[in-house]
């Protein structure tokens, strides 16, 4: 089972936890989730089958997606972000953009370490 | 035309793997499995590949879900045993399982400990786990399971000492000693080699994801 280290600290998730939230702003599958982050990382992520399955079991259960339409009419089940999930979304940018900020001020000498 | 191969594997994760893996390079792909039988069809050489996973630890209705999901993922499965034991309406406790995993019942999901998984060759790796944490979870459960299984050998011959529990004759009872502990050495090999991969993957996590 993936584990999702949402509430630790920093509050960072993992890059597959994020990459699945966004694979599922649109109502997608487990197929469609794998080729989605393939395709939109250039080949630099590929998710194991098992890896994905972990990973969207674990949203389920936080509830940040959920099952979208039903499984009767044959088709593949499909997960679709919930509010909860957008909201998750959001804090992870912000953080991203606050280290984004403070790596490239560092990298560019903009500033020290130590400042 | 198939082909029926008689095997049993205490490396039952990555030496089935390995093992099926070379055989579709030879030109055979699985078409079905029994407790220690393997039969296989004709195909062209290295069409098809495998994965192995342990699903032992988990619930029956659990493991069945993930059977389904790989399945509507385009995958083809086979579940397979990790014992000998021939057993219909059993109850077992598996004492490395989580949750309701820790009753495997037959018929349920008592002997289908493992599930092998068929791919189409496409050229990118076949690997079901990516993510560190998930490769180590995975892992970790197979270590727990091996470890298990050494224990129970080795308490099995300690129980053997206990005054008067046994009849046998004690030339008979130091053969059968011999034949549980040679078991548990087969079985502390994998052990090891999975303990070591969990330790490796524990510190790669610290670092990456």
């Amino acid at each position: 089972m993936v584990c999702i280290r949402d509430n630790i600290k920093g509050g960072a998730l993992t890059e597959t936890t994020l990459l699945v939230l966004l694979a599922v702003h649109k109502p997608n599958h487990g197929y469609g989730i794998m080729q989605f982050i393939e395709k939109e990382t250039g080949g630099r992520v590929v998710l194991g089958a098992g890896t994905l399955y972990g990973a969207i079991n674990a949203l389920v259960k936080k509830k940040w997606i959920t099952p979208s339409g039903s499984e009767a009419d044959g088709k593949k089940k499909q997960y679709v972000i919930t509010d909860a999930g957008k909201q998750k979304v959001g804090e992870e940018l912000k953080r991203m953009g606050e280290v984004l900020k403070l790596a490239s001020a560092i990298v560019k000498g903009e500033r020290g370490a130590n400042e | 035309m198939s082909k029926t191969v008689f095997r049993y594997f205490f490396d039952f994760l990555d030496g089935q793997e390995k093992w099926l893996n070379s055989m579709a390079e030879r030109g055979y792909k699985l078409k079905n499995c029994g407790k220690v039988t393997y039969t296989f069809d004709a195909c062209r050489p290295g069409e098809y590949e495998y994965a192995v996973e342990f699903v032992g630890d988990r619930a029956y209705s659990k493991a069945k879900d993930y059977c389904g999901y790989l399945e509507e993922m385009g995958f083809r499965t086979w579940t397979k045993n990790i014992n000998f034991n021939f057993s219909y309406g059993k109850a077992r406790w598996r004492p490395y399982a989580k949750g309701m995993g820790q009753i495997a019942t037959s018929p349920g999901g008592f002997n289908k400990e493992l599930l092998i998984v068929e791919k189409k060759k496409d050229g990118a790796p076949f690997e079901l786990h990516t993510d560190a944490r998930d490769r180590l979870d995975a892992y970790k459960a197979v270590r727990r399971a091996y470890f298990w299984a050494v224990l129970m050998m080795f308490g099995l011959v300690a129980m053997t000492f206990i005054p008067d529990v046994s009849s046998l004759p004690a030339a008979i009872a130091w053969v059968f000693r011999a034949v549980i502990a040679a078991a548990g050495i087969l079985f502390l090999a994998p052990a090891v080699k999975y303990a070591l991969l969990v330790n490796r993957l524990n510190s790669a996590c610290k670092t990456f994801e």
